[in-house]
Protein backbone atom coordinates (compact mmCIF):
# COMPACT_ATOMS: atom_id res chain seq x y z
CA UNK A 1 0.00 0.00 0.00
CA UNK A 2 2.91 2.07 -1.07
CA UNK A 3 1.52 3.82 -3.98
CA UNK A 4 -2.06 4.95 -4.55
CA UNK A 5 -3.87 5.54 -7.87
CA UNK A 6 -6.83 7.29 -5.96
CA UNK A 7 -8.79 8.91 -9.12
CA UNK A 8 -9.80 5.42 -10.21
CA UNK A 9 -11.48 4.16 -13.36
CA UNK A 10 -12.79 7.30 -15.79
CA UNK A 11 -14.57 6.74 -19.47
CA UNK A 12 -11.21 8.13 -20.76
CA UNK A 13 -8.88 5.40 -19.30
CA UNK A 14 -11.50 2.78 -20.21
CA UNK A 15 -11.06 4.15 -23.92
CA UNK A 16 -7.22 4.06 -23.68
CA UNK A 17 -7.25 0.55 -22.23
CA UNK A 18 -9.11 -0.62 -25.47
CA UNK A 19 -7.11 1.38 -27.69
CA UNK A 20 -4.19 -0.45 -26.51
CA UNK A 21 -5.82 -3.85 -26.37
CA UNK A 22 -6.81 -3.37 -29.97
CA UNK A 23 -3.12 -2.49 -31.12
CA UNK A 24 -1.50 -4.70 -29.03
CA UNK A 25 -2.69 -8.18 -30.83
CA UNK A 26 -1.18 -9.25 -34.08
CA UNK A 27 -4.65 -10.22 -35.67
CA UNK A 28 -5.60 -6.42 -35.64
CA UNK A 29 -2.57 -5.67 -37.79
CA UNK A 30 -3.53 -8.29 -40.12
CA UNK A 31 -7.30 -8.47 -40.80
CA UNK A 32 -6.22 -4.43 -41.18
CA UNK A 33 -3.99 -4.97 -43.62
CA UNK A 34 -5.61 -7.96 -45.54
CA UNK A 35 -9.06 -5.09 -45.77
CA UNK A 36 -6.39 -2.67 -47.03
CA UNK A 37 -4.68 -4.81 -49.99
CA UNK A 38 -7.89 -6.76 -50.99
CA UNK A 39 -9.67 -3.15 -51.94
CA UNK A 40 -6.56 -2.17 -53.35
CA UNK A 41 -5.94 -4.85 -55.08
CA UNK A 42 -9.29 -5.02 -56.66
CA UNK A 43 -9.70 -1.70 -57.67
CA UNK A 44 -6.45 -1.26 -59.37
CA UNK A 45 -7.72 -4.48 -61.06
CA UNK A 46 -10.93 -3.16 -61.89
CA UNK A 47 -9.27 -0.33 -63.35
CA UNK A 48 -6.62 -2.09 -65.38
CA UNK A 49 -8.84 -4.30 -67.14
CA UNK A 50 -11.94 -2.25 -67.75
CA UNK A 51 -12.97 -2.09 -71.36
CA UNK A 52 -16.25 -0.55 -70.99
CA UNK A 53 -18.44 -3.59 -70.69
CA UNK A 54 -19.72 -2.84 -67.25
CA UNK A 55 -20.28 1.18 -68.28
CA UNK A 56 -23.66 0.81 -66.45
CA UNK A 57 -22.48 0.06 -63.17
CA UNK A 58 -21.59 3.18 -60.46
CA UNK A 59 -18.07 3.98 -60.88
CA UNK A 60 -17.41 4.06 -57.49
CA UNK A 61 -19.27 1.40 -56.33
CA UNK A 62 -17.24 -0.03 -59.62
CA UNK A 63 -13.62 0.93 -58.16
CA UNK A 64 -14.29 -0.38 -54.94
CA UNK A 65 -16.18 -3.78 -55.34
CA UNK A 66 -12.98 -5.02 -53.44
CA UNK A 67 -14.85 -3.71 -50.08
CA UNK A 68 -17.16 -6.65 -50.62
CA UNK A 69 -13.56 -8.36 -49.03
CA UNK A 70 -12.64 -6.12 -46.83
CA UNK A 71 -16.75 -6.02 -45.58
CA UNK A 72 -16.34 -8.99 -43.95
CA UNK A 73 -12.36 -8.96 -42.50
CA UNK A 74 -13.65 -5.63 -40.97
CA UNK A 75 -16.61 -7.42 -39.51
CA UNK A 76 -14.70 -10.01 -38.22
CA UNK A 77 -11.94 -7.73 -36.25
CA UNK A 78 -15.03 -6.59 -34.85
CA UNK A 79 -16.52 -9.96 -33.33
CA UNK A 80 -13.36 -10.38 -32.76
CA UNK A 81 -13.31 -7.26 -30.29
CA UNK A 82 -16.04 -8.22 -28.64
CA UNK A 83 -16.54 -12.13 -28.54
CA UNK A 84 -12.71 -12.36 -28.47
CA UNK A 85 -12.65 -11.51 -24.86
CA UNK A 86 -15.25 -14.31 -23.65
CA UNK A 87 -13.36 -17.16 -25.59
CA UNK A 88 -10.54 -16.76 -24.20
CA UNK A 89 -11.61 -15.66 -20.71
CA UNK A 90 -10.30 -12.25 -20.63
CA UNK A 91 -13.26 -10.62 -19.97
CA UNK A 92 -13.62 -11.64 -16.31
CA UNK A 93 -10.09 -9.75 -16.32
CA UNK A 94 -11.83 -6.72 -18.24
CA UNK A 95 -14.69 -6.35 -15.83
CA UNK A 96 -13.14 -7.27 -12.94
CA UNK A 97 -11.17 -3.48 -13.84
CA UNK A 98 -14.12 -2.28 -14.90
CA UNK A 99 -16.82 -3.30 -12.86
CA UNK A 100 -19.70 -1.30 -14.42
CA UNK A 101 -19.02 -3.02 -17.52
CA UNK A 102 -21.65 -0.89 -19.57
CA UNK A 103 -18.32 1.73 -20.29
CA UNK A 104 -16.22 -1.47 -21.82
CA UNK A 105 -18.80 -2.06 -24.33
CA UNK A 106 -19.36 1.79 -25.13
CA UNK A 107 -15.35 2.05 -25.60
CA UNK A 108 -14.43 -0.92 -27.45
CA UNK A 109 -17.68 0.62 -30.29
CA UNK A 110 -15.74 4.28 -30.21
CA UNK A 111 -12.18 2.77 -30.13
CA UNK A 112 -13.49 -0.21 -33.58
CA UNK A 113 -15.35 2.65 -35.09
CA UNK A 114 -12.03 5.35 -35.11
CA UNK A 115 -10.12 2.23 -36.50
CA UNK A 116 -12.05 1.56 -38.97
CA UNK A 117 -13.65 4.11 -39.90
CA UNK A 118 -10.18 5.93 -40.57
CA UNK A 119 -8.68 3.08 -42.47
CA UNK A 120 -11.76 2.02 -44.55
CA UNK A 121 -11.36 5.82 -45.48
CA UNK A 122 -8.02 6.08 -46.43
CA UNK A 123 -8.22 3.54 -48.40
CA UNK A 124 -11.20 3.85 -50.04
CA UNK A 125 -9.78 7.35 -51.12
CA UNK A 126 -6.38 5.62 -51.99
CA UNK A 127 -8.17 3.44 -54.55
CA UNK A 128 -10.22 5.39 -56.00
CA UNK A 129 -7.33 7.83 -56.72
CA UNK A 130 -5.17 4.54 -57.93
CA UNK A 131 -8.11 3.54 -60.20
CA UNK A 132 -8.70 6.46 -61.95
CA UNK A 133 -5.13 6.57 -63.22
CA UNK A 134 -5.80 3.53 -65.04
CA UNK A 135 -8.98 4.61 -65.90
CA UNK A 136 -8.37 8.47 -67.09
CA UNK A 137 -9.50 7.75 -71.02
CA UNK A 138 -12.12 5.77 -69.81
CA UNK A 139 -16.42 7.01 -69.60
CA UNK A 140 -15.14 6.10 -66.19
CA UNK A 141 -12.98 8.68 -65.74
CA UNK A 142 -14.37 10.80 -62.58
CA UNK A 143 -12.75 12.53 -59.78
CA UNK A 144 -13.03 12.90 -56.34
CA UNK A 145 -14.68 16.58 -56.50
CA UNK A 146 -16.99 15.39 -58.81
CA UNK A 147 -20.87 15.10 -57.84
CA UNK A 148 -21.47 12.72 -55.17
CA UNK A 149 -17.90 11.23 -55.57
CA UNK A 150 -16.26 12.10 -52.60
CA UNK A 151 -19.74 11.25 -50.41
CA UNK A 152 -19.83 7.51 -52.01
CA UNK A 153 -15.85 6.81 -51.10
CA UNK A 154 -17.15 8.00 -47.75
CA UNK A 155 -19.71 6.53 -47.97
CA UNK A 156 -18.64 3.73 -48.53
CA UNK A 157 -16.25 3.17 -45.80
CA UNK A 158 -19.01 4.49 -43.05
CA UNK A 159 -21.19 1.60 -44.67
CA UNK A 160 -18.56 -0.99 -43.76
CA UNK A 161 -17.66 0.59 -40.27
CA UNK A 162 -21.74 1.03 -39.06
CA UNK A 163 -22.21 -3.07 -40.67
CA UNK A 164 -19.07 -4.15 -38.76
CA UNK A 165 -20.30 -2.42 -35.76
CA UNK A 166 -23.92 -4.45 -35.91
CA UNK A 167 -21.21 -7.52 -35.59
CA UNK A 168 -19.33 -6.04 -32.49
CA UNK A 169 -22.73 -6.07 -30.99
CA UNK A 170 -23.66 -9.24 -32.27
CA UNK A 171 -20.46 -10.72 -31.17
CA UNK A 172 -21.04 -9.05 -27.52
CA UNK A 173 -24.75 -10.15 -27.39
CA UNK A 174 -23.77 -13.96 -28.49
CA UNK A 175 -20.41 -14.34 -26.92
CA UNK A 176 -18.96 -16.83 -28.87
CA UNK A 177 -16.86 -16.04 -32.03
CA UNK A 178 -18.13 -18.30 -34.36
CA UNK A 179 -21.79 -17.26 -32.91
CA UNK A 180 -21.10 -13.56 -34.20
CA UNK A 181 -19.80 -14.30 -37.23
CA UNK A 182 -22.80 -16.52 -37.66
CA UNK A 183 -25.53 -14.32 -36.04
CA UNK A 184 -23.75 -11.07 -38.59
CA UNK A 185 -24.12 -14.03 -42.15
CA UNK A 186 -27.68 -14.71 -40.87
CA UNK A 187 -29.09 -11.67 -40.11
CA UNK A 188 -27.35 -9.03 -42.29
CA UNK A 189 -26.13 -11.18 -45.14
CA UNK A 190 -29.03 -13.85 -45.80
CA UNK A 191 -32.01 -12.61 -43.87
CA UNK A 192 -32.85 -9.96 -46.40
CA UNK A 193 -32.63 -12.19 -49.61
CA UNK A 194 -35.16 -14.41 -47.89
CA UNK A 195 -37.26 -11.83 -47.04
CA UNK A 196 -36.99 -9.77 -50.60
CA UNK A 197 -38.55 -13.24 -52.18
CA UNK A 198 -41.64 -12.70 -50.11
CA UNK A 199 -44.04 -10.77 -52.51
CA UNK A 200 -45.59 -8.04 -50.84
CA UNK A 201 -44.84 -3.88 -51.11
CA UNK A 202 -44.44 -2.89 -47.63
CA UNK A 203 -41.96 -5.39 -47.06
CA UNK A 204 -40.00 -4.21 -50.01
CA UNK A 205 -39.38 -0.39 -48.76
CA UNK A 206 -38.56 -1.94 -45.44
CA UNK A 207 -35.79 -4.11 -46.92
CA UNK A 208 -34.38 -1.33 -48.89
CA UNK A 209 -33.64 -0.03 -45.10
CA UNK A 210 -31.92 -3.12 -44.26
CA UNK A 211 -28.56 -3.00 -42.74
CA UNK A 212 -26.52 -4.23 -45.86
CA UNK A 213 -28.67 -2.74 -48.57
CA UNK A 214 -28.44 0.73 -46.74
CA UNK A 215 -24.60 0.00 -46.91
CA UNK A 216 -24.64 -0.36 -50.30
CA UNK A 217 -26.67 2.72 -51.57
CA UNK A 218 -24.19 4.76 -49.33
CA UNK A 219 -21.68 3.91 -51.21
CA UNK A 220 -23.03 4.72 -54.48
CA UNK A 221 -22.25 8.42 -56.36
CA UNK A 222 -25.42 7.81 -58.54
CA UNK A 223 -28.62 7.24 -57.21
CA UNK A 224 -29.16 3.46 -57.40
CA UNK A 225 -32.70 1.72 -58.42
CA UNK A 226 -35.16 0.85 -55.28
CA UNK A 227 -32.76 1.80 -52.72
CA UNK A 228 -33.10 4.57 -50.38
CA UNK A 229 -30.86 8.31 -50.65
CA UNK A 230 -27.71 8.49 -48.39
CA UNK A 231 -29.21 10.31 -45.72
CA UNK A 232 -32.15 8.15 -44.52
CA UNK A 233 -29.16 5.19 -45.36
CA UNK A 234 -26.86 6.65 -43.00
CA UNK A 235 -29.76 7.04 -40.56
CA UNK A 236 -31.19 3.76 -41.07
CA UNK A 237 -27.59 2.08 -40.43
CA UNK A 238 -27.31 3.91 -37.13
CA UNK A 239 -30.38 3.20 -35.83
CA UNK A 240 -29.79 -0.64 -36.55
CA UNK A 241 -26.18 -0.25 -35.11
CA UNK A 242 -27.89 1.48 -31.81
CA UNK A 243 -30.61 -1.26 -32.26
CA UNK A 244 -27.93 -3.87 -31.37
CA UNK A 245 -25.62 -2.21 -28.99
CA UNK A 246 -28.18 -1.32 -26.90
CA UNK A 247 -29.50 -5.00 -25.50
CA UNK A 248 -26.13 -6.02 -25.68
CA UNK A 249 -24.91 -3.15 -23.00
CA UNK A 250 -28.18 -3.72 -21.39
CA UNK A 251 -27.41 -7.86 -20.99
CA UNK A 252 -23.68 -7.08 -20.71
CA UNK A 253 -24.86 -5.34 -16.67
CA UNK A 254 -26.93 -8.16 -15.89
CA UNK A 255 -25.02 -11.47 -17.24
CA UNK A 256 -22.87 -13.40 -15.35
CA UNK A 257 -19.34 -13.67 -16.79
CA UNK B 1 -12.23 -6.99 4.89
CA UNK B 2 -14.77 -9.11 3.24
CA UNK B 3 -17.94 -10.04 4.34
CA UNK B 4 -20.64 -12.55 3.11
CA UNK B 5 -24.28 -12.26 4.16
CA UNK B 6 -26.33 -15.17 3.31
CA UNK B 7 -25.10 -15.27 0.18
CA UNK B 8 -26.35 -17.80 -1.93
CA UNK B 9 -26.12 -18.64 -5.84
CA UNK B 10 -28.63 -21.16 -7.68
CA UNK B 11 -27.92 -21.66 -11.57
CA UNK B 12 -30.45 -22.72 -13.95
CA UNK B 13 -33.76 -21.86 -13.27
CA UNK B 14 -36.19 -23.50 -11.17
CA UNK B 15 -34.86 -27.03 -11.70
CA UNK B 16 -32.06 -25.04 -9.93
CA UNK B 17 -27.75 -26.42 -9.24
CA UNK B 18 -27.71 -24.71 -6.09
CA UNK B 19 -23.81 -24.27 -6.17
CA UNK B 20 -23.72 -21.67 -2.75
CA UNK B 21 -26.25 -21.53 -0.47
CA UNK B 22 -26.36 -18.87 2.24
CA UNK B 23 -23.01 -18.67 3.13
CA UNK B 24 -22.29 -16.44 5.72
CA UNK B 25 -18.35 -15.57 6.99
CA UNK B 26 -15.71 -12.92 7.38
CA UNK B 27 -12.34 -12.40 6.02
CA UNK B 28 -10.53 -10.37 8.56
CA UNK B 29 -6.97 -8.42 7.40
CA UNK B 30 -3.70 -9.35 8.57
CA UNK B 31 -3.93 -13.07 8.17
CA UNK B 32 -3.76 -15.22 5.28
CA UNK B 33 -7.63 -16.90 5.35
CA UNK B 34 -7.69 -20.21 3.09
CA UNK B 35 -10.53 -21.31 1.52
CA UNK B 36 -11.27 -24.65 1.41
CA UNK B 37 -13.79 -27.22 0.10
CA UNK B 38 -14.10 -30.41 -2.11
CA UNK B 39 -14.49 -29.72 -5.99
CA UNK B 40 -17.52 -28.30 -6.80
CA UNK B 41 -18.34 -27.24 -3.04
CA UNK B 42 -18.45 -23.78 -4.36
CA UNK B 43 -15.61 -22.03 -3.92
CA UNK B 44 -14.62 -20.31 -7.73
CA UNK B 45 -18.57 -19.45 -7.39
CA UNK B 46 -18.09 -17.71 -4.32
CA UNK B 47 -14.93 -15.44 -5.56
CA UNK B 48 -17.02 -14.42 -8.37
CA UNK B 49 -19.34 -13.15 -6.76
CA UNK B 50 -17.11 -11.63 -4.19
CA UNK B 51 -15.74 -9.73 -7.39
CA UNK B 52 -19.25 -9.04 -9.17
CA UNK B 53 -18.50 -10.81 -12.22
CA UNK B 54 -21.50 -13.10 -10.86
CA UNK B 55 -24.79 -11.90 -9.41
CA UNK B 56 -25.67 -13.60 -6.17
CA UNK B 57 -29.26 -14.81 -6.48
CA UNK B 58 -29.89 -13.94 -3.03
CA UNK B 59 -27.91 -12.43 -0.38
CA UNK B 60 -25.00 -9.64 0.04
CA UNK B 61 -21.15 -9.87 -0.51
CA UNK B 62 -19.10 -6.74 0.47
CA UNK B 63 -14.98 -6.37 0.52
CA UNK B 64 -13.52 -3.17 1.92
CA UNK B 65 -16.98 -2.53 2.95
CA UNK B 66 -19.08 -1.96 -0.04
CA UNK B 67 -20.33 -4.39 -2.99
CA UNK B 68 -16.90 -5.00 -5.56
CA UNK B 69 -18.69 -3.06 -8.18
CA UNK B 70 -19.31 0.32 -6.61
CA UNK B 71 -15.60 0.85 -5.59
CA UNK B 72 -14.36 3.58 -8.02
CA UNK B 73 -10.67 2.03 -8.56
CA UNK B 74 -11.55 -1.32 -7.90
CA UNK B 75 -8.04 -2.86 -8.88
CA UNK B 76 -6.44 -0.62 -6.20
CA UNK B 77 -9.02 -2.32 -3.70
CA UNK B 78 -8.83 -6.13 -4.73
CA UNK B 79 -6.31 -7.97 -6.59
CA UNK B 80 -8.25 -11.00 -7.95
CA UNK B 81 -6.74 -14.49 -9.32
CA UNK B 82 -9.37 -16.50 -11.27
CA UNK B 83 -9.04 -20.13 -11.54
CA UNK B 84 -10.23 -19.58 -15.07
CA UNK B 85 -7.13 -18.16 -17.24
CA UNK B 86 -8.50 -14.68 -17.89
CA UNK B 87 -5.97 -13.40 -20.82
CA UNK B 88 -5.85 -13.38 -24.46
CA UNK B 89 -2.95 -15.94 -25.62
CA UNK B 90 -2.25 -13.43 -28.24
CA UNK B 91 -1.07 -10.68 -26.73
CA UNK B 92 2.25 -10.67 -24.46
CA UNK B 93 2.21 -10.32 -20.64
CA UNK B 94 3.41 -6.96 -20.82
CA UNK B 95 0.62 -5.30 -22.60
CA UNK B 96 -2.28 -7.64 -21.06
CA UNK B 97 -0.92 -6.14 -17.66
CA UNK B 98 -0.59 -2.35 -19.70
CA UNK B 99 -4.25 -2.85 -20.90
CA UNK B 100 -5.46 -3.49 -17.50
CA UNK B 101 -3.18 -0.68 -15.88
CA UNK B 102 -4.91 1.96 -18.36
CA UNK B 103 -8.21 1.28 -16.89
CA UNK B 104 -6.96 2.97 -13.65
CA UNK B 105 -4.34 5.35 -14.44
CA UNK B 106 -1.10 2.89 -13.00
CA UNK B 107 1.80 4.00 -14.66
CA UNK B 108 4.10 1.73 -17.11
CA UNK B 109 6.42 1.56 -13.97
CA UNK B 110 4.37 -0.30 -11.99
CA UNK B 111 3.77 -2.89 -14.65
CA UNK B 112 7.26 -3.66 -14.86
CA UNK B 113 7.21 -3.72 -10.51
CA UNK B 114 4.93 -6.60 -10.83
CA UNK B 115 6.07 -8.18 -13.95
CA UNK B 116 9.60 -8.30 -11.73
CA UNK B 117 7.71 -8.89 -8.15
CA UNK B 118 6.11 -12.38 -10.43
CA UNK B 119 9.78 -13.40 -11.90
CA UNK B 120 8.79 -12.83 -15.19
CA UNK B 121 10.39 -10.03 -16.59
CA UNK B 122 12.55 -12.03 -18.87
CA UNK B 123 9.21 -13.01 -20.99
CA UNK B 124 7.47 -10.17 -20.13
CA UNK B 125 7.30 -9.41 -24.15
CA UNK B 126 6.69 -12.99 -25.02
CA UNK B 127 3.13 -13.85 -26.01
CA UNK B 128 0.81 -15.58 -23.37
CA UNK B 129 0.01 -18.47 -25.66
CA UNK B 130 3.94 -19.99 -25.12
CA UNK B 131 3.70 -19.63 -21.41
CA UNK B 132 3.77 -22.62 -19.27
CA UNK B 133 0.86 -23.09 -17.09
CA UNK B 134 3.55 -22.26 -14.19
CA UNK B 135 4.37 -18.71 -15.56
CA UNK B 136 0.38 -18.43 -16.62
CA UNK B 137 0.23 -18.46 -12.70
CA UNK B 138 2.69 -15.64 -12.07
CA UNK B 139 1.00 -13.37 -14.63
CA UNK B 140 -2.13 -13.90 -12.89
CA UNK B 141 -0.51 -13.05 -10.01
CA UNK B 142 1.28 -9.83 -11.22
CA UNK B 143 -2.23 -8.98 -12.78
CA UNK B 144 -3.46 -9.27 -8.86
CA UNK B 145 -1.25 -7.17 -7.80
CA UNK B 146 -1.22 -4.83 -10.08
CA UNK B 147 -2.71 -1.77 -8.26
CA UNK B 148 -1.40 -2.44 -4.72
CA UNK B 149 -4.52 -3.97 -3.34
CA UNK B 150 -5.61 -3.60 0.27
CA UNK B 151 -7.51 -7.08 -0.41
CA UNK B 152 -6.24 -10.04 -2.36
CA UNK B 153 -8.35 -13.01 -3.81
CA UNK B 154 -6.37 -15.94 -4.76
CA UNK B 155 -7.94 -19.38 -6.52
CA UNK B 156 -5.63 -21.74 -6.76
CA UNK B 157 -2.58 -19.45 -6.95
CA UNK B 158 -0.21 -22.56 -6.37
CA UNK B 159 -1.64 -24.82 -9.47
CA UNK B 160 0.84 -25.64 -12.31
CA UNK B 161 4.12 -24.12 -9.81
CA UNK B 162 7.16 -25.99 -9.51
CA UNK B 163 8.48 -26.03 -5.94
CA UNK B 164 10.24 -22.81 -5.75
CA UNK B 165 6.98 -21.39 -7.23
CA UNK B 166 4.99 -22.74 -4.30
CA UNK B 167 7.62 -21.53 -2.00
CA UNK B 168 7.13 -17.89 -3.27
CA UNK B 169 3.26 -17.87 -2.87
CA UNK B 170 3.63 -19.37 0.74
CA UNK B 171 5.85 -16.37 1.39
CA UNK B 172 4.31 -13.63 -0.49
CA UNK B 173 1.26 -14.07 0.89
CA UNK B 174 2.35 -14.37 4.58
CA UNK B 175 3.97 -10.79 3.77
CA UNK B 176 0.81 -9.22 2.04
CA UNK B 177 -0.94 -10.44 5.46
CA UNK B 178 1.52 -8.84 7.38
CA UNK B 179 1.41 -5.51 5.54
CA UNK B 180 -2.26 -5.70 6.83
CA UNK B 181 -3.82 -6.59 3.60
CA UNK B 182 -7.00 -9.18 3.23
CA UNK B 183 -5.77 -12.90 1.56
CA UNK B 184 -8.24 -15.05 0.70
CA UNK B 185 -6.78 -17.95 -0.71
CA UNK B 186 -8.56 -21.24 -2.58
CA UNK B 187 -6.90 -24.55 -2.47
CA UNK B 188 -7.04 -28.29 -2.38
CA UNK B 189 -3.68 -28.56 -1.42
CA UNK B 190 -4.33 -29.40 2.61
CA UNK B 191 -0.90 -29.70 3.17
CA UNK B 192 0.08 -26.44 1.39
CA UNK B 193 -2.32 -24.72 3.15
CA UNK B 194 -1.46 -25.94 6.73
CA UNK B 195 1.84 -23.72 5.74
CA UNK B 196 0.17 -20.82 4.37
CA UNK B 197 -3.28 -20.20 6.24
CA UNK B 198 -3.96 -19.65 9.81
CA UNK B 199 -6.87 -19.01 9.42
CA UNK B 200 -10.17 -21.48 7.53
CA UNK B 201 -13.44 -20.98 5.85
CA UNK B 202 -14.31 -24.25 4.75
CA UNK B 203 -17.24 -25.14 2.33
CA UNK B 204 -19.30 -28.13 1.29
CA UNK B 205 -22.11 -28.44 -0.97
CA UNK B 206 -22.29 -24.37 -1.17
CA UNK B 207 -22.86 -24.83 2.53
CA UNK B 208 -20.27 -23.51 5.44
CA UNK B 209 -18.86 -25.97 6.71
CA UNK B 210 -16.18 -24.25 9.33
CA UNK B 211 -14.54 -20.75 9.98
CA UNK B 212 -12.01 -20.77 12.87
CA UNK B 213 -8.50 -21.33 12.63
CA UNK B 214 -6.03 -24.37 11.50
CA UNK B 215 -4.82 -25.08 14.70
CA UNK B 216 -8.78 -25.00 16.63
CA UNK B 217 -9.71 -26.98 13.49
CA UNK B 218 -7.43 -29.62 12.99
CA UNK B 219 -7.34 -29.94 17.23
CA UNK B 220 -11.02 -30.24 16.89
CA UNK B 221 -11.54 -32.79 14.53
CA UNK B 222 -10.50 -35.71 16.57
CA UNK B 223 -7.94 -36.60 13.68
CA UNK B 224 -5.27 -37.18 15.91
CA UNK B 225 -4.55 -40.77 16.04
CA UNK B 226 -2.07 -43.75 17.71
CA UNK B 227 -0.74 -46.21 15.14
CA UNK B 228 -0.08 -49.70 16.77
CA UNK B 229 2.44 -52.56 15.24
CA UNK B 230 1.13 -55.78 16.39
CA UNK B 231 1.37 -59.83 16.06
CA UNK B 232 -2.25 -59.87 17.56
CA UNK B 233 -3.97 -57.25 16.19
CA UNK B 234 -6.98 -58.54 16.51
CA UNK B 235 -7.21 -59.52 20.26
CA UNK B 236 -5.77 -55.46 21.01
CA UNK B 237 -9.02 -54.43 19.30
CA UNK B 238 -11.02 -56.09 21.05
CA UNK B 239 -9.55 -55.14 23.93
CA UNK B 240 -9.43 -51.32 23.12
CA UNK B 241 -13.38 -51.60 22.02
CA UNK B 242 -14.91 -48.57 24.36
CA UNK B 243 -17.31 -45.69 23.82
CA UNK B 244 -15.53 -43.26 21.75
CA UNK B 245 -12.39 -45.36 20.68
CA UNK B 246 -12.56 -46.22 16.78
CA UNK B 247 -9.68 -48.53 15.70
CA UNK B 248 -9.11 -48.83 11.98
CA UNK B 249 -6.85 -51.49 9.99
CA UNK B 250 -5.44 -50.58 6.66
CA UNK B 251 -2.19 -53.49 6.70
CA UNK B 252 -2.54 -56.37 8.41
CA UNK B 253 -0.99 -56.33 12.11
CA UNK B 254 -1.09 -52.42 11.92
CA UNK B 255 -3.90 -50.56 13.80
CA UNK B 256 -4.67 -46.84 13.84
CA UNK B 257 -6.39 -45.71 17.10
CA UNK B 258 -8.32 -42.97 17.58
CA UNK B 259 -9.83 -41.80 20.83
CA UNK B 260 -7.76 -43.03 23.08
CA UNK B 261 -3.95 -41.72 24.08
CA UNK B 262 -0.57 -43.99 23.81
CA UNK B 263 -0.18 -44.78 27.20
CA UNK B 264 -3.57 -46.40 27.27
CA UNK B 265 -2.96 -48.36 24.76
CA UNK B 266 0.25 -49.50 26.05
CA UNK B 267 -1.12 -50.32 29.79
CA UNK B 268 -3.91 -52.26 28.48
CA UNK B 269 -1.87 -54.32 25.72
CA UNK B 270 0.99 -54.91 28.97
CA UNK B 271 -2.43 -56.19 31.07
CA UNK B 272 -3.31 -58.42 28.55
CA UNK B 273 0.15 -59.80 27.63
CA UNK B 274 0.10 -58.45 23.89
CA UNK B 275 3.38 -57.95 22.73
CA UNK B 276 3.87 -54.24 20.83
CA UNK B 277 6.35 -53.60 17.99
CA UNK B 278 5.35 -49.93 17.75
CA UNK B 279 3.02 -47.64 19.32
CA UNK B 280 3.29 -44.43 17.71
CA UNK B 281 0.58 -40.89 18.57
CA UNK B 282 0.23 -38.86 15.73
CA UNK B 283 -0.92 -35.27 15.94
CA UNK B 284 -3.90 -35.05 13.20
CA UNK B 285 -3.30 -33.42 9.89
CA UNK B 286 -5.06 -30.77 8.13
CA UNK B 287 -5.57 -33.15 5.11
CA UNK B 288 -6.83 -35.83 7.46
CA UNK B 289 -9.36 -33.40 9.44
CA UNK B 290 -10.80 -31.74 6.46
CA UNK B 291 -11.83 -35.43 4.80
CA UNK B 292 -13.12 -36.19 7.65
CA UNK B 293 -15.11 -33.23 7.72
CA UNK B 294 -16.36 -32.94 3.99
CA UNK B 295 -17.00 -37.17 3.45
CA UNK B 296 -20.67 -36.44 3.33
CA UNK B 297 -20.13 -33.38 0.99
CA UNK B 298 -17.92 -34.99 -1.45
CA UNK B 299 -19.56 -34.27 -5.05
CA UNK B 300 -17.48 -36.45 -7.33
CA UNK B 301 -16.43 -39.28 -5.37
CA UNK B 302 -14.31 -42.08 -6.66
CA UNK B 303 -15.74 -45.86 -6.26
CA UNK B 304 -13.36 -48.26 -5.37
CA UNK B 305 -12.92 -51.23 -8.42
CA UNK B 306 -13.74 -54.12 -6.28
CA UNK B 307 -13.32 -57.65 -7.31
CA UNK B 308 -10.64 -56.61 -9.78
CA UNK B 309 -7.87 -59.15 -8.18
CA UNK B 310 -10.44 -62.00 -8.11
Amino acid sequence: MTTTYATGVTPRRVLRSEWHKLWTLRSTWIILATAAVSTLAVGLVMGGTYDGDDSEIDTVTFVLLGTQISQICVAVLAILVSAGEYSTGLIRATLTAVPRRTPVLWAKAAVFTTVALTVTAATNVLTFLAAQLLLADTDKALSLGDPGVLRAVLGNAAGITLLALIALGLGALVRSIPGGIGAFVALVLILPELLSAIPYDGLRDALDHFPAQAAGALGSATPLPDAVSPGPALLALVLWALAVLWPSAALLRRRDV
Amino acid sequence: MIRAHGLTKHYGGRTAKIAVDGLDFEVRPGTVTGFLGPNGAGKSTTMRMLLGLDAPTSGRATVGGRSYATHRAPLHEVGALLEARSVHPGRSAFHHLMGLAHTHGIPRSRVEQVLGLAGIREVAARRVKGFSLGMGQRLGIAAALLGDPATVILDEPVNGLDPEGVLWIRNLLKSLAAEGRTVLVSSHLMSEMALTAEHLVIIGRGRLLADTTVEEFVRSSGAAAVKVVTPDAAALAERLAAPGVRVTSETPGTLDVHGTDAEHIGRTAAAHGIPLFELTPHTGSLEQAFMDLTRDTVEYQATTLTGAAA
